[in-house]
């Protein structure tokens, strides 16, 4: 009887010990985790970027504030970034009017612009190709793996990331959905 | 953090090879001690199997039904190995759910399963804390102290380490080759061990900078946890009996 009531009190005491940890390490209102911080990772604001596109206009990430934004980056010799690129595409068209912009950033400081150029002609793709020409994008967005993709919702803020691919259309859809419901919100 | 190693053409995937890993040597761990705990290495497998089996088909057929529209233009979709087209909450739960029937079926008593499963959970908590390490997930608030690490733009607490040293503990403590295992009642080790690991993620989640967070700045995991250490501490309870050693 005497382990049990024992058992009993120590419980009691852990868990109110617990409850008061709790309270004690709760989140203040304006310290949100991540809290306006640029890192490429889910929750943080993604890193800013102005490139020049394949037909040679500059286009500036934080100028599509508002918009939901797709960022891939990737090559024209990686074979899951070429099998993926069309359903890119389905998807850009499909949302593009409701508010989607893809940015294909093409790391061209590990690629031929001849040949992405060529490539995005082949599949006509009608989202802009940007030219990451000295690899500078790629470090900010600490680039491990291609193709990677980046879901930026309408203030900047990463939601998802996709390391490797091919991503599957559904997959694209649903992320887009999310992200347009946000720019809706 | 390694979110990817090249090996030659190869990019592998850090966190998902320590997360396979892991399940390798925390079946390999349980197998050799599963006699111990009266059930057979092929039963143990057998129940993984399923388990696996029907959590993949669960949690994709639970995606399928959340978001039937996405897959309308694309049907081979349904089979596509992309990971992000899962639901993995729902499952967890047909696989808990399917399990139970299977171990039901089996006539496997529960305790002495769970029991049995412990020491794979046990490394499998170490892997996926590694895992976190390594993609960089689960990351701790920004702290400036001599051990922080920096991740993400700040020096934070490397709540990963924490946890994967806090997973140590447990595994050390709950070894199975221990003798005091050896003197556990049916069901008291898996509880131990699950004490244990919730006591630790409610202490070590208020070091993170990640939490999903409730009204008033509440920690969900915390909550959850909390909830959870009291269920355990009231089930290791009913196992104390009620009349001590004179």
């Amino acid at each position: 009887m005497r382990i049990k009531v024992n058992w009993n009190t120590t419980s009691i005491l852990i868990l109110l010990v617990g409850a008061a940890w709790i309270w004690l390490s709760r989140v203040p209102s304006l310290s949100a985790s991540a809290n306006g911080k640029v890192a490429p990772h889910p929750g943080f604001q993604a890193p800013d970027f102005t490139l020049q596109t394949s037909q040679g206009e500059m286009v500036t990430l934080s100028d599509l504030r508002g918009q939901a934004v797709i960022i891939n980056l990737w090559a024209s010799w990686c074979p899951p970034c070429r099998v993926e690129m069309p359903e890119l595409q389905k998807v850009y068209q499909a949302y593009h009017d409701q508010g989607l912009q893809v940015l294909a950033v093409n790391v061209t400081s590990q690629d031929d612009t001849q040949a992405a150029v060529k490539f995005s002609a082949q599949l006509g793709l009608t989202f802009p190709i940007l030219l990451d020409l000295d690899g500078d994008v790629s470090r900010a967005y600490r680039l491990q793996s291609l193709p990677t993709t980046y879901f930026v919702d309408r203030d900047g803020i990463i939601q998802d990331v996709v390391v490797g691919g091919p991503m599957a259309e559904a997959l694209l859809r649903v992320r887009v959905e999310n992200l347009l419901v946000k720019v809706g919100s | 953090m390694m979110p990817i190693m090249q090996i030659g053409p190869i990019a592998v995937p850090v966190p998902a090879f320590l997360i396979i890993l892991g399940i390798w040597l925390g079946l390999a761990l349980s197998e050799r001690h599963i006699s111990r705990f009266g059930l057979s290495s092929d039963l143990l497998f057998n129940l993984v199997l399923v388990s696996f089996v029907s959590g993949v088909i669960g949690a994709r057929l639970a995606y399928l039904l959340r978001y039937p529209q996405a897959f309308t233009g694309s049907l081979r979709d349904i089979f596509s190995r992309n990971l992000g087209l899962f639901d993995p909450f729902v499952g967890g739960v047909v696989s808990l759910v399917v399990s139970a029937i299977y171990a039901q079926r089996k006539r496997l008593a529960l305790r002495s399963t769970l029991d049995a499963i412990t020491p794979a959970l046990a490394v499998f908590a170490i892997a996926l804390n590694l895992s976190h390490l390594a993609s960089g997930d689960a990351y701790g608030v920004p702290a400036n102290l001599p051990w922080s690490i920096t991740l993400w733009g700040a020096q934070r607490h490397p709540t990963q380490i924490y946890q994967t040293i806090a997973a140590l503990l447990i595994l050390g403590y709950l070894w199975p080759g221990r003798k005091l295992v050896a003197n556990f009642k049916p069901g008291e080790y898996f509880l131990r061990f699950a004490t244990l690991t919730v006591a630790s993620s409610l202490f070590l989640e208020g070091f993170r900078g990640d939490s999903s967070l409730l009204p008033g700045g509440f920690r969900l995991a915390q909550i959850l946890a909390w909830l959870s250490l009291a269920f355990c501490l009231y089930a290791i309870g009913r196992l104390i009996p009620d009349t001590g050693p004179k």
